[in-house]
């Protein structure tokens, strides 16, 4: 009897029909997907992303060379020197991040005390050449300079639930 | 040495030097103390130098009592920014120091000082436009029995009255 | 007598009269404190150290409590917590919350004792006082904000720097710390009280935002500008020294370090560092690899060792050299057949080299210099010399000791001298000798070769005090200074007071130039004995011969002779004339360029391993705090290679201590007869030049080449500019003015420098300072000096 079954499923494709029918249930489910660039996937406001140094809104640096985030951060990835300003005050004149050493953990961020260093939920970038991974001090303010309303916005999003 | 830019404007306007008249006074206050702490004599050499110098302190005349006592400057300097008995800006011929503390308030001197500053149309720590007399506002004088007081140069006046404050400065007018 | 005490349940067994906080230290219990310091006199005003005592009824402060008999202390009860918890909450009541830019931060004691002790939040919400900053000078920054009131930089300048320029200024809540008027320290130890400041309202300022207390690395080094040796902390970072602080060590240099030791470092990267070993081909200088430029020296050397004779090379080191430089440096001379070599390049009188003892040393410790009952100081000013010997001889003079100066100048000490006996300078053998007759007089028992010498003066009525004073103490210590030794009858003086020491029942000290004169004595770096103070055969020649000599070939090591040298317009004229002058230094001058064949680079003290020893005579090795900058090597390597390239035996070392462990071993073959001095005294005192005399004098910041390129050094008030220094009186003389310039000649050379009036110098007389560009045209730095108008 069971001979039977077996003859009479083999010569009725009976296995090919129960994977067709998964194929068909998935070709009219909704689509899991997305059709990138054209499409993003959603992103949360807390994601950790690509780094920016941010300034306030009078235009000046708001890094004050305390380099606490570069004695917070694990993987050793900011480089920092400092000296005084022709002002008399304190600030950077090397800020380096190695993205390549930096594993986005986000203390660089949360020990700054001036909310300078950040990082924002950009993720979509790229470098074409060995030592574009390392951010120095101008591009991370360029990338403040130039995404500075989404990142305040973020922040903004993201403060009531700390 | 370069002094303070107040310091400096302090010593442009009065180039005033401690005398010899001054530094004998000095010597004999030394002669009250031990030989060896000529620091002892430190408030009543700049109380010489300050009445000689029109009531207040220069710069030059501290370092010339520091000089004559063979101590350092700045042991002066921190004798003469500690007491307010001292003064270090230019003040009015005359100084009148009204006391505001409880006694004092207790017994209106809010009516006094307002009179007072009525009257020399100046505020605390301000001086006459003529330089006659500069204003101020001190804690207890130790005359609480008699309050409110007021001490005008180097006299204490009792039991004030607004009234008796017209009397007291029309007197020196 | 000791008695007992409990503090937190622990018996402890201290001093009669010591203070809960020196008990509670000794036994490891931590008390917090702001203005306590242990070498400070007790303020008892910032009230962080309140523990709580059994049977008062309010918590006293640790500092100036005095223990007494069963008493029990508790430093963490809840009484004491609370009170420390209080006085914290006061503290911060005005203190910025600015730590992230605060130099400080990372090594504050604020910030530690308040994590510790202090409450976690502030209740104080009223705005906060200011207070502006102070300009000190250019060593030490200010924030004057952040200052607590703490009052230990002030009691550092009286009790310890021993001027007093800052002071607390107003009352209450005005309180201030400052100088009143704008004024930059002059102490030529002021930076302590960088250490000192437990806030950061006193910071290092060529170090300023420069690096974080956690990214430095410590390294320990040995101070290479005066003969204390005193321990340093050097801190580094990516290569790079930032800044050095004091190691503490309480027989050499207690906690403190001057000024000098403190920010010479920021020499070391100075823009003339050579960083590539040079050669001149045809007159122009190429940068080349080491193995030419080592070749090209070896091939200089062994010409004219061939052609002409290996005693017409001549080696000079620096006495800021290591003992391993210069054992090796002698090892070299020697090995090719020369005794010329020498490091005394200081010094003008080489008459009784022969009768000095082995080196250099103090009779007794640099600690126990305090000890002493009575000191006389010979020629020199100890404060911008040897700093830390003087806080020494202060301390002594504080401790109720005589202290008597011999002086050709009537320099400000910062202590007052008991006495003091000031002759023109070309008289000061006459003095000595004066004094000595008046002991000999005193103290008949003694017994002296040198009767007829002293027969040849007569002693006046200050002699026989001052000797009297000298007879009449149980310890005392007569000292020379530079201008003693670097004086043209320089060792006639160190030989009379030797006369003096043995006449007086006293003992002599040398307080040599450099870092390591007694190291390079005992390397046998001198032309006259080889290490550990082996006999020569045939004594080369010392340095004044060797310029006067004007050799075919020269080997200068870690020297600037331009500006280290005794006479160096002599030095200049026989390094252009030579055929060949070897440097191997650390940097380069513009005078070295014109003369100099070679220039191998080495390392700085820093970026070598070495030791050093010091002026008591303790060895004290250190290794590289970085490595060498460029193509830079440490200078033991240098003469090891330049040694095997001569083909020479006994250079195949591999690490630096080989070298220290050969010359330790050495130390066991020194003759006992060594140590003695032996005298032969002249019949007759030297006559007496009646023309107007110069004396030098390095001035402190312009000690060495390492210190010399060191800006915020140069930039204080106690920095000398070139000058000719007169009386009022020889001034008048010569119908001269304060600020007009002058005419300096001497032999075949001039130079115009500005007068400057100051009547503590004695006689016909003239000070003019050497280490400058601008001096160093002149010849003999003692001796005879026109001066014109111009």
């Amino acid at each position: 009897m069971n001979k039977l079954i077996a003859k009479l499923k083999s010569f009725t494709l009976w296995e090919l029909l129960i994977g067709m029918k998964l194929t068909g249930r998935y070709f009219f489910s909704k689509k899991m997907t997305i059709q990138f660039p054209e499409e993003k996937t959603p992103t949360s406001p807390r994601f950790r992303g690509l780094h920016a140094l941010r300034r306030y809104p009078n235009g000046e640096e708001r890094c004050i060379a305390c380099k606490l985030c570069e004695a917070v951060c694990p993987a050793l990835a900011i480089t920092i020197e400092a000296q005084p300003r022709d002002d008399g005050s304190r600030r950077t004149t090397i800020y380096e991040i190695d993205l390549f050493k930096c594993i986005y953990c986000g203390f660089c961020e949360e020990s700054c005390p001036v909310d300078s260093i950040v990082e924002t939920t950009i993720k979509n970038y790229h470098f074409t050449k060995r030592g574009d991974n390392i951010m120095n001090k101008q591009e991370l303010l360029a990338v403040g300079d130039k995404f500075e309303q989404r990142i305040a916005q973020e922040k903004a999003d993201d403060a009531k639930f700390r | 040495m370069v002094a303070t830019r107040e310091g400096q404007q302090m010593a442009n306007a009065n180039k005033a030097r401690l005398s010899d008249s001054a530094k004998a006074e000095i010597d004999a206050w030394l002669t009250k103390y031990p030989q060896e702490q000529r620091r002892s004599a430190v408030i009543p050499a700049l109380h010489i130098a300050q009445d000689e110098n029109k009531g207040w302190l220069t710069t030059q005349l501290m370092d010339d009592v520091a000089d004559h006592l063979q101590i350092p400057r700045v042991s002066v300097y921190e004798v003469s920014t500690f007491y307010s008995m001292y003064d270090l800006e230019k003040v009015g011929t005359h100084k009148v120091c009204v006391c505001t503390n409880l006694s004092c308030m207790l017994s209106d001197s809010d009516a006094v000082v307002a009179r007072l500053k009525e009257k020399l149309k100046i505020d605390f720590n301000e001086t006459t436009a003529d330089g006659k007399f500069t204003l101020r506002e001190v804690e207890c004088l130790g005359a609480c029995v008699n309050a409110p007081v007021m001490l005008l140069d180097r006299t204490y006046h009792e039991k004030l009255t607004p009234e008796k404050v017209d009397k007291i400065l029309g007197e020196l007018e | 007598m000791k008695i007992e005490i409990e503090i937190d349940g622990k018996k402890l067994q201290v001093e009669q009269n010591s203070m809960i906080i020196e008990a509670a230290d000794n036994a490891g219990i931590t008390v917090p404190r702001f203005c306590y310091h242990k070498k400070l006199s007790i303020a008892a005003n910032c009230r962080m150290c309140l523990v709580d005592v059994e049977k008062s009824r309010k918590p006293l402060p640790a500092c100036a409590t005095p223990v007494t008999e069963g008493m029990v202390v508790r430093t963490r009860s809840k009484l004491a917590l609370e009170a420390q918890k209080s006085v914290m909450e006061f503290l911060l009541v005005n203190h910025p919350l600015d730590c992230p830019i605060c130099d400080q931060g990372g090594q504050c004691e604020l910030q530690d004792i308040a994590l510790g002790y202090g409450a976690d939040a502030s209740r104080y919400d009223q705005g906060k006082r200011s207070v502006a900053d102070k300009n000190l000078g250019s060593l030490i920054a200010t924030d004057m904000t952040r200052c607590i009131h703490c009052t230990r930089c002030v009691r550092f300048g009286t009790e310890i720097a021993g001027i007093t320029e800052m002071g607390s200024i107003g009352r209450g809540e005005s309180t201030e710390i400052g100088t009143y008027v704008e004024k930059s320290l002059s102490s030529e130890m002021s930076a302590n009280i960088i250490d000192l400041c437990p806030v950061g309202a006193l910071t290092n300022k060529p170090f300023r935002f420069r690096a974080r207390a956690w990214e430095v690395l410590q390294a320990r080094g040995v101070s290479a500008h005066d003969c204390v040796g005193s321990n340093l902390h050097i801190h580094h970072r990516r290569n790079k020294i930032m800044r050095v602080v004091p190691k503490e060590n309480e027989a050499i240099n207690e906690t403190w370090i001057s000024d000098r030791d403190r920010f010479s470092c920021e020499g070391l990267h100075s823009e003339d560092r050579v960083t590539t070993p040079m050669i001149k081909r045809h007159g122009q200088w190429e940068q080349v690899d080491w193995q030419t430029a080592l070749h090209v020296a070896v091939e200089g050397l062994q010409t004219i060792a061939q052609t002409q004779s290996p005693s017409h090379i001549g080696a000079l080191a620096s006495s800021n050299a290591t003992l391993e430089e210069l054992y090796l440096l002698q090892k070299l001379m020697r090995g090719i057949g020369t005794n010329n070599v020498d490091h005394r390049v200081r010094q003008s009188d080489f008459h009784y080299q022969q009768a000095t003892a082995l080196m250099p040393t103090l009779p007794v410790a640099i600690a126990d210099i305090e000890q002493q009952d009575l000191i006389i100081y010979i020629g020199g000013h100890p404060q911008f010399e040897q700093p830390l010997i003087n806080h020494r001889i202060r301390k002594a003079r504080d401790n109720g000791a005589t202290v008597i100066m011999i002086n050709p100048v009537d320099l400000k000490h910062n202590f007052d001298v008991s006495d003091k006996l000031i002759v023109a300078n070309p008289l000061l053998p006459r003095a000595l000798t004066a004094i000595c007759r008046a002991l000999s007089e005193q103290n008949p028992d003694a017994k002296t070769s040198a009767q007829e010498l002293l027969q040849s003066v007569t002693a006046d009525d200050k002699h026989q005090q001052l000797a009297k004073q000298l007879l009449a103490a149980d310890n005392s210590l007569i000292l020379l200074g530079a201008i003693a030794q670097h004086h043209q009858q320089g060792g006639l003086l160190h030989g009379l007071a030797t006369l003096m020491a043995s006449l007086g029942n006293s003992r002599v000290g040398l307080l040599t130039p450099g870092a390591n004169a007694t190291g390079a004595w005992f390397a046998g770096a001198i032309p006259h004995r080889g290490p550990a103070g082996l006999n020569v055969a045939k004594p080369g020649l010392d340095v004044k011969r060797m310029w006067e000599s004007q050799l075919p070939a020269y080997l200068l090591l870690n020297l600037e002779p331009e500006h280290d040298c005794a006479n160096s317009q002599r030095a200049l004229k026989a390094l252009h004339n030579a055929d060949l002058v070897i440097c191997v230094t650390p940097y380069k001058t513009a005078a070295m360029e014109q003369y100099a064949d070679v220039i191998l680079p080495m390392a700085p003290f820093t970026e070598t391993s070495g030791t050093f020893i010091n002026i008591e005579g303790k060895w004290q090795s250190f290794t590289a705090a970085v490595t060498a900058q460029g193509e830079s090597r440490p200078a033991w390597k240098v003469l090891r290679v330049l040694g095997n390239l001569l083909e020479l035996d006994g250079f195949n070392y591999v690490a630096s201590t080989e070298i220290t462990d050969e010359l330790q071993a050495l130390t066991a073959n020194i003759n006992s007869d060594q140590q003695i001095n032996k005298w032969r005294y002249p019949s007759q005192l030297p006559a007496v030049n009646n023309g107007i005399e110069r004396i030098t004098y390095w001035p402190i910041y312009r000690s060495d080449n390492v210190v010399r390129r060191s800006v915020p050094l140069q930039n204080t008030p106690i920095s000398d500019a070139p000058v000719i220094a007169m009386s009022q009186t020889l001034a008048e003389e010569l119908t001269l003015k304060a600020g007009e310039d002058v005419v300096v000649s001497q032999v075949d050379t001039s130079i115009t420098l500005p007068v400057k009036i100051d009547n503590r110098i004695a006689g016909n007389v003239v000070y003019i300072p050497a280490g400058f560009a601008e001096t160093a045209a002149l010849y003999e730095s003692f001796g005879s000096v026109n001066i014109e108008r111009k």
